[in-house]
């Protein structure tokens, strides 16, 4: 509560620091607060307190969550130091990441539909803005409509299957929904299975699974490089949140029946963004693509729902979040530069030793290669899909990853060429070295010790 | 208090009439063009949620379901209102509002 | 205190970063007291942890650091555990590593990479107290990992030979075979008792009756990995390989330490391979052979160093025997006793190949005795305490696996007094031959003859001290002495000896006592005979034949190996190469890359950047599904 509470009051200080005139100060101020926030999401831990009317339930998967977005969220603010600083709309980007970081935090903590779906709205509509941010870059104007558009559509349908479920149970909050499930759960009307499908799809399109996901590499490559950090990282996780949350409590009884539709997503975007991003050159789209692929591992926690779904998710995505920042400042630098192509990287690791020390072992990470986090958390969801029955999806889970080594490690190699004359400068202020430090040290000590956080839930 | 209006107009009436607003609405969206149309036609589809909810909420004699309409109305606005500048930004830029003249990315 | 016992193993990783960061920009004297003064704090420490379980009996003290894993059939844990077994192992450990730190400021004063080697020593010293201070198999298994290491590193210390080089590779392949067996042990414990630390499998195992497959399987496949890391057949060659490290190593990791590993292994899971005799039955043959074997081999050696090598190798095949008997805590007693003497008797090796120059050929030595008086009596006593006289420390401990065999059987017995006989001939030999005679070292060498500095001959005295008293831990019933170090374990092997029992009767300890001093004083007459007296030199390896020719060339193992699995493996795998990897599976691979290429060619048309479509693809696969489930 508190954590919404801090979070919300930095977005109403950027926008009092318009007025007031204070502006310089805000990015130390935006910085402290996310500090604090973490503090005070810290002290939620292990209350279970339950607010607002048992609309918001801080439970330990939602302190956890929370944790996560806003650490990556104060490594968000940290690498974009030189993006806000001096910036004309600093107060204007301060304030709306900090309402998207409440509208994720919600959807991470929620128990009433209401507010999974003023959760999902609050961050996306934020991201809207942020998405077309850059006034003048059409492909910019292009990435905001056409999230805007999709969203907008997809929101519709959320909402209808959100109805369908009111009136097949009654109510809108998840205890109560889940105890008429299971009292009732052979003889639910067709209203509430229409309904659960609608919610899935609705979701699918937010977490940018297959079929749904053809807004999320357009979107993320015209958008301006810091909020696609943003998005792949926050939005993407409190998206997955959201999903395990609804569906591990509500609709569990009912799972055999939706884990088939949620196994072929899950299968169909791992292939399709695997494969896809196979063929891109610009290392922008080629993390796009690879957020498909991985919202399909994501996706394969909540089709293989048991016991330990919550903690292979959380696993996944602390593994997946840091690791993207981190990328993600090597692609800022790049856009700054004026070239995003992956070929620009040559000589890259002659001139950026760490950086690019770094960045290698954070592509390793997010391919999975041990000891690292990432291969812990794709262990996990691995285990829980087969343990699940799962063997297929397994299968081709496996067959994606080795596909991603290849472009990952396309990536690594090019940075490790010598230079060519393609070859940009790029350079690293300090509080982008500091990130990447910081993620180099989470993705080792994760990996070493997954526990760390698994054991928090 | 007599009974409730679900007693003269059954409820399955209002289901049926809230997916066929709805699947106007999906439609519109699919197959109009003109971005301001296709606005219109997301606010239909919210609209048959809206009609949905308040039926709904007649027949469980919960207010949940209302209260659910104004956040959708609230936030509809909103939403209509991020869109609305989007597109006007877009037309400054490229004078158009067909929608599909925006693919530009693509691959 | 408990809450200090972290530090005993993170003083000497405070040392390693210093020396380790530092490396050349650390002083010279600095470095070498920087290392010292870590390990000695860990004696301190470890002193003051053994004279609180000292006073109390049960006191077993665990700590969890964090849980590493957990799932729902397991739970793998970090964390430390200090019982009287590993208070022990922890006394050995600060205890001789502190004097051989000492020792090596001396050796190695010559050496330009001064702070990299004691980086090397503190990080080893580091890894092995976390091998013995673990809870758990895993956390043991960190360490054994960690201690192979440093002992790659250190054997190929000076790398820029290429044949150290190899010995360094062969060391750490063959104790990756051994691992290989540890980490199957490993699954297997976790897969039947759903955790790694030892108070979870102990009990677990004890509920289990004897001979259970399971165990057996389990105690198997952890005695591999005792074969590579304590060097016993067929995994020993590494080890004589291993001494072109640095003397001082091979007395700290090759002969006191990391090699009883395997043993303390033992020892810890000392419940399961009480409960599978078939195992132990194996730890015995295994033990005995190789404890000939090497006892063989290491009576036609001339380097000094190998026949010490070789030695360590039967003594530690000795120590197995005891184990394989059921006699857990003598064979711990030989791990103590021989810590004392063996690093003694390397360290003295380590001062007279310093005065030669670095000559480590016998047949070039001779008549030291008076250029290097202190290495000589200090060498004395080791080959005393070695060979199994009284009263040095030796006797006991391998009074006691004699005893031990007797007990059991009579052929084990006669096997075991033959190869403490062959030990004596062959220490013998190596002293005469160091010791007494004259001169055979060239004129240059003669002249540069010269004792020790302090700092080297200090570590000799305090060691030739423990070497003589440190019997007296453990004297047998006839000597009216209480048996110090039996009692201090008794809680460790408690349940074990509730499962044998080894006792020889008083007269036969006496006929033991007594005809084993008396054949080894014939022994040492005849070896003063043959070296001291008729002055006689080992021939050349050309002018040998027969046996001897065979034992100098150390039974052919190494060419056998190389015969049997090194060269068919090369042509496996350059066949392997050739056709399966170059044909088949580059074949795959690049079939692979085209198919995700075209298909991807493919998808790209989907992706047209188009929002109507987008949305229109969007709708139909939801109708799609929303018609297969509703009404299929």
């Amino acid at each position: 509560m508190n954590i919404l509470i801090a979070i919300t009051a930095v977005g109403v200080l950027a926008m009092l620091s318009e007025i007031l005139n204070f502006r310089r100060f805000l990015y130390p101020i935006s910085l402290f607060v996310m500090l604090v926030a973490l503090a005070l999401t810290g002290m939620e831990w292990s209350h279970g307190v339950r607010y607002f009317n048992d609309m918001l339930y801080m439970d330990n998967y939602a302190v956890v969550f929370t944790g996560i977005m806003v650490v990556t969220t104060l490594l968000w603010f940290m690498m974009n130091e030189n993006f806000l600083n001096g910036n004309p709309r600093q107060a204007d980007f301060t304030a709306i990441i900090s309402f998207a970081l409440g509208g994720a935090m919600v959807m991470a903590g929620f128990s009433d539909l209401i507010m999974l779906f003023l959760g999902v709205e609050i961050l996306s509509i934020s991201m809207y803005v942020l998405a077309a941010s850059n006034k003048s870059e059409p492909r910019s104007n292009e990435a905001g409509f056409k999230y805007f558009l999709m969203g907008a559509f997809a929101s519709g349908f959320l909402l209808f299957g959100i109805a369908l479920v009111y009136g097949a149970t009654g109510s809108f909050n998840l205890r109560e929904i889940s105890e008429f499930v299971s009292e009732n759960n052979t003889d639910m009307s067709a209203i509430f299975y229409g309904g659960v499908l609608m919610i899935a799809a609705g979701l699918a399109f937010k977490v940018a699974a297959a079929p749904f996901h053809f807004w999320a590499p357009d979107v993320y490559e015209g958008s301006p490089t810091p909020f696609t950090a943003f998005m792949s990282t926050v939005v993407k996780t409190a998206a997955f949140a959201a999903f395990l949350r609804l569906f591990s409590t509500c609709f569990s009884e009912v799972s055999t029946w939706w884990s088939p539709v949620l196994a072929i997503m899950s299968a169909l975007s791992m292939l399709v963004g695997s494969i896809m991003a196979l063929r891109q050159t610009s290392l922008k789209r080629l993390l796009a693509w690879s957020g498909v692929a991985n919202a399909g591992y994501m996706l394969m926690a909540v089709v293989s729902l048991n016991e330990y779904s919550d903690t292979a998710l959380v696993l996944y995505a602390a593994a997946y979040s840091i690791a993207s920042i981190g990328i993600f400042t090597l692609v800022s630098n790049m856009t700054n530069a004026g070239n995003e192509e992956i070929s620009s990287l040559h000589g890259f690791s002659k001139v950026n030793r760490f950086p690019a020390l770094v960045i290698t072992v954070l592509m390793f990470s997010i391919a999975g290669i041990p000891p690292l986090a990432g291969f812990f958390g794709k262990y996990a969801i691995f285990a829980g899909a087969l343990k699940d029955g799962f063997v297929w999806l397994a299968v081709v889970a496996v067959l994606s990853s080795a596909i991603s080594v290849f472009y990952y490690l396309k990536v690594v190699v090019a940075m490790f060429q010598p230079a060519g004359r393609e070859a940009v400068q790029l350079e690293f202020n300090p509080g982008q070295s500091l990130v990447l430090g910081l993620v180099l040290v989470l993705v080792v000590v994760l990996g070493l010790v997954p526990a760390l956080i698994t054991t928090l839930i | 208090m007599t009974g409730s209006i679900l007693d003269t107009i059954h409820i399955n009436n209002y289901l049926i009439l809230a997916s066929f607003l709805f699947s106007v609405g999906v439609m519109g969206v699919l197959f109009r063009r003109n971005a301001i149309i296709v606005f219109m036609c997301i606010e239909l589809m919210l609209n048959a949620v809206n009609l949905l909810l308040v039926a709904f909420s007649t027949m469980h004699s919960d207010p949940g379901g209302q209260v659910m309409v104004f956040f959708i109305m609230a936030v509809a606005a909103a939403e209509v209102a991020v869109g609305l500048a989007i597109l006007v930004m877009i037309y400054r830029n490229i004078g158009n509002t067909d929608i599909n003249f925006l693919d530009k990315l693509k691959g | 205190m408990e809450q200090f016992i972290w530090l005993i193993p993170a003083l000497p990783l405070l040392g390693f970063l210093i020396n380790g960061i530092g490396n050349k920009s650390v002083p010279r004297g600095m470095s070498g007291l920087v290392a010292s003064i870590t390990v000695l704090g860990g004696f301190i420490l470890s002193v003051v942890l053994f004279l609180q379980l000292l006073s109390d009996p049960n006191l077993v003290i665990q700590q969890k650091l964090f849980t590493w894993m957990a799932t729902s059939t397991m739970e793998v844990d970090f964390g430390f555990m200090v019982d009287r077994l590993s208070v022990i192992m922890l006394l050995v450990i600060t205890g001789v590593g502190f004097l051989i730190h000492v020792y090596s400021m001396g050796y190695m004063h010559e050496e330009p990479d001064y702070a990299r080697y004691f980086a090397y020593l503190n990080l080893f010293v580091f890894f092995m107290l976390i091998l013995v201070l673990g809870s758990g198999y895993l956390m043991m298994f960190v360490g054994w990992e960690g201690v192979g290491l440093c002992s790659y590193l250190l054997i190929g210390f000076w790398f820029k030979n290429n044949d150290y080089n190899a010995a360094a590779s062969k060391a750490f392949i063959m104790n990756r075979i051994g691992d290989l067996g540890f980490l199957l042990g490993m699954f297997l414990m976790l897969q039947t008792f759903g955790s790694l630390s030892y108070d979870k499998v102990i009990s677990g195992a004890s509920t289990m009756s004897v001979g259970t497959p399971v165990l057996t399987a389990i105690a198997l496949l952890l005695f591999v990995g005792a074969m590579g890391k304590s060097a016993q057949l067929p995994l020993y060659t590494w080890l004589p390989d291993a001494m072109a490290g640095p003397t001082p190593v091979s007395a700290l990791i090759h002969a006191a330490t990391m090699v009883t590993a395997g043993i303390y292994m033992v020892v810890r899971s000392n419940v399961i391979y009480v409960l599978a005799p078939f195992a132990s039955e194996i730890v015995l043959i295994v033990g005995i052979l190789t404890a000939l074997l090497a006892a063989f081999v290491g009576l036609k050696q001339t380097d000094i160093k190998k026949v010490l090598a070789y030695s360590t190798v039967s003594q530690l095949g000795l120590m197995f025997v005891a184990l394989g008997l059921g006699a857990y805590k003598t064979a711990l007693f030989h791990v103590v006793t021989h810590a004392f003497f063996k690093a003694l008797l390397f360290l003295c090796s380590g001062s007279v190949i310093h005065a030669m120059g670095g000559e480590q050929d016998m047949r070039k030595m001779g008549g030291l005795k008076k250029a290097l008086p202190i290495t000589h009596l200090t060498f004395l006593i080791g080959t005393l305490a070695i060979t199994g006289i009284p009263p040095f420390a030796g006797f006991f401990s391998k009074d006691e696996i004699m005893a031990s065999a007797f007990a059991t059987n009579g052929w084990i017995f006669a096997l075991v007094c033959f190869c403490a006989l062959l030990t004596a001939i062959y220490m013998f030999r190596l002293y005469f031959l160091t010791f007494h005679g004259e001169f055979r070292g060239s004129q240059h060498q003669q002249e540069h003859l010269h004792e020790s500095p302090a700092s080297m001959t200090t570590p000799l005295i305090v060691l030739a001290i423990l070497s003589t008293i440190g019997g007296f831990i453990g004297m047998p019933e006839i000597m009216h002495a209480p048996h110090l170090l039996s009692r201090f374990l008794k809680p460790v092997t408690a349940m074990a000896e509730s499962y044998t029992s080894l006792h020889v009767t008083h007269t036969f300890e006496y006929i033991l006592l007594v005809s084993s001093v008396s054949i080894l004083a014939i022994v040492i007459w005849f070896s003063h005979r043959k070296y001291a007296v008729q002055k006689h030199v080992p021939a050349a390896p050309q002018e040998l034949s027969g046996f001897q020719w065979v034992l100098h060339n150390k039974f052919f193992v190494d060419e056998f190996y190389d015969a049997i699995i090194v060269r068919p493996l090369r042509m496996v795998s350059s066949l392997g190469y050739r056709w399966i990897e170059q044909g088949f599976i580059d074949g795959i691979v690049n079939g692979f890359g085209t198919v995700a290429t075209s298909l991807s060619a493919a998808l790209r048309y989907l992706q047209s950047g188009a929002i109507g479509f987008y949305m229109i693809a969007m709708v139909i696969s939801f109708i799609v599904v929303f018609f297969i489930q509703m009404f299929l």
